[in-house]
């Protein structure tokens, strides 16, 4: 079982991702990168040319980068954007994550990942999927570990990818929520999210966790974590679980999931040390076991 | 010149027959389980029923889509394949569908059968919906909530597929088809058991003189005695975030786009969607005929055309919170 480096659904600027990712490629053990813009088209600070250059540094690290796309395309000139970076990945043999149909429609027939965003729930539809050049799916990240197994079953020379460690991303609007939140409007956002490195809080009227702001996607404040899991992803013969960018120390996350997938420490131990990164917040892991995903089943 | 249409929602063959008598040009309704996202308590059409509401409409010139846009289930997705096949049987006008698989089934094995997507397939783009089209042949794309009327317009341009828009009722603020917030919840997923908020979730609680509203465990707002409280949607619901209590996503009123009409019309929209196959027959009738007195008149005196105030009035009766939104549809909703 492999583990990848999920798109940063934030806003960290060009030398916050750049730097994140070179550290991912040289300092960890993960074994797939995945760069990109996914959720907001006014967040591309790195041109197209600029992203596949980035991705020929860090491929030679001996790690796979894939491409990722954009989450909800609407205009023209995210249209033309996701063609170009189809066009530049597929002349530099890079794989795309389509995370939109656009995507999918722009890159059929060359070598795609299905991202977490496009609807992959059953068997039939990685069947088709496979037709137009999809090769890995990254499955929603709703779906439990039943279904999950239900989805893949049958379903050879395709790979499978679990959304394994992060705040979960729930939903996509054409409204920025974070420009909301300031009174302004998204058309002069002033790039507010760059000030909220994990997302923007949205709590409860009780003041309890729930969700967080983050532009036009919405996402879970719990970090949804599968360690404990693992016995049980390893038997469904998942081939990657993802780790999703978060501010807090990922080297040493990477390490803790590496170690844990080893055998050389128990899930518990893992736990206890990823609740020490997360700020002893508690995590989440409802949905893997056929429960709301907000819950955390022992 | 063909009118734009006005097509209206069914939940039951009473409210089919208020679409009916009340100048709908097209009504839709679904199959009375998980494949369709109103699978509600008590609503939609078992077989006899839509062969029933399809003759009615039939024999008054009105077309019937059958909506089956919820992706199968893994360990029973052979009910999702026989509801097209039912669709087929019983004569159709169109099928509503989402699923890359169920539009590659309904493609091969009905090829007479009008395919529309469905805005579950949130198709917010040319490249996507070229992509359907070439694929399945999809006729009529329904457009996500997520789109300006100027984007609309621009779309067309780049598709000769017909557009479908959301014109009244409940305004959806997500990329529909991907949204996860319900099942965050409630561990129900709206995409596969095709409910979003279930009412079983759902609690109305008293706390002295604040009503509370949740869904699961989650305080979804909490009202003053003298505020109307809305159903528990999350993406309606009242949030702190930035230090202020608000509604962090969108106010819990009605999408209505009869102040755009013009322009609407005019960005080569063909059909108004009027939301609410969960609403009473009485809701049916009176948007439907408000709708369609609205698109008579535009089409009378193109230029002319003012939304009346009773038409507004009207409509506000009917609206969730009695207040509504253009939406999407204007530029500085977004």
């Amino acid at each position: 079982m492999r583990i990848s480096i999920g798109p940063c659904l934030f806003d960290w600027g060009k030398k916050g991702i750049t730097d994140f990712y070179k550290k991912m490629a040289f300092e960890t053990d993960a074994d797939i990168l995945y760069i990109g813009e996914v959720v907001c088209s006014k967040r591309l600070h790195l041109s197209p040319k600029e992203l596949v250059k980035l991705a020929k540094e860090l491929k030679s690290s001996g790690k796979e980068v894939v491409l990722s796309m954009l989450g909800l395309v609407m205009t023209e000139e995210e249209q033309v954007e996701i063609r170009k970076m189809a066009k530049l990945a597929k002349d530099a043999g890079l794989r795309i994550e389509a995370n939109d149909m656009a995507s999918i429609g722009v890159g059929e027939g060359q070598p795609m990942v299905a991202g977490p965003h496009i609807c992959s729930y059953n068997p039939e539809t990685l069947d088709f999927l496979k037709e137009v050049g999809v090769e890995r799916v990254v499955l929603p990240v709703e779906l439990s570990a039943n279904y999950i197994s239900g989805v893949c079953r049958d379903v050879k020379s395709i790979e499978s990818e679990v959304f394994a460690y992060g705040r979960l991303p729930l939903t996509f609007s054409a409204r920025c929520y974070t420009a909301r939140a300031f009174n302004l409007p998204k058309g002069n956002c002033q790039y507010k999210c760059g000030d909220y490195p994990d997302g923007m809080p949205m709590h409860t009227q009780e003041n309890k966790q729930f969700l967080v702001i983050n532009g036009i996607e919405t996402m879970s404040e719990l970090v949804y974590n599968l360690i404990a899991d693992l016995k049980t992803l390893q038997k469904m013969k998942v081939d990657i679980l993802r780790l999703s960018p978060q501010s807090k120390n990922m080297k040493d996350v990477v390490k803790i999931w590496k170690s844990t997938m080893d055998g050389k420490i128990e899930s518990q131990e893992a736990i206890a040390k990823l609740l020490e990164i997360n700020g002893n917040d508690p995590f989440c892991n409802g949905y893997f076991h056929e429960r709301p995903g907000l819950e955390f089943v022992q | 010149m063909n009118k734009i249409e006005v097509l209206a929602p069914a939940g039951n063959l009473p409210s089919l027959r208020a679409a009916v008598d009340n100048g709908a040009d097209a009504v839709y309704f679904g199959f009375r389980n998980a494949t369709n996202a109103r699978n509600f308590e008590g609503l939609n059409f078992s077989e006899k029923e839509a062969i029933e509401g399809l003759r009615y409409a039939h024999r008054n010139k009105v077309k019937g889509n059958v909506v089956l846009n919820t992706f199968p289930q893994v360990d029973k997705p052979d009910i999702w394949y026989k509801t097209v096949d039912i669709a087929a049987k019983i004569g159709a006008d169109a099928i509503i569908l989402a699923n890359l698989a169920l539009l590659k089934y309904c493609r091969e094995k009905h090829p007479d059968l009008p395919i529309h997507l469905s805005v579950q397939a949130s198709a917010s783009n040319y490249e996507a919906i070229n992509f359907y089209k070439k694929h399945f042949n999809i006729t009529r794309v329904i457009l996500p909530r997520v789109l300006t009327v100027e984007e609309i317009k621009k779309l067309g341009e780049k598709t000769d597929i017909e557009m479908e828009v959301f014109a009244f009722g409940g305004l959806c603020v997500m990329a529909e088809g991907r949204c996860y917030l319900s099942s965050y919840v409630t561990g129900v997923s709206p995409n596969i058991e095709g409910v979003c908020s279930p009412a079983r979730a759902v609690r109305f609680e008293n706390r002295g003189d604040k009503l509370q509203t949740r869904l699961g465990d989650v305080l979804i707002a909490e009202y003053e005695a003298d505020e109307d409280a809305a159903y528990p949607t999350i993406c309606k619901g009242r949030f702190e975030a930035n230090k202020k209590v608000y509604h962090t996503m969108e106010e819990p009123s009605s999408l209505n786009v009869l102040e755009m009409l013009p322009e609407v019309i005019e960005a080569g929209v063909v059909s108004l969607k009027i939301e609410g196959r969960q609403r009473t027959k009485s809701y049916v009738g009176t948007v439907t005929k408000t709708f369609r007195k609205a698109v008579d008149a535009y089409y009378s005196s193109p230029e002319k055309f003012r939304p009346k105030g009773k038409w507004i009035k009207t409509l506000n009766t009917t609206s969730e919170g009695a207040t509504h939104t253009l939406g999407t549809y204007q530029e500085d909703w977004q």
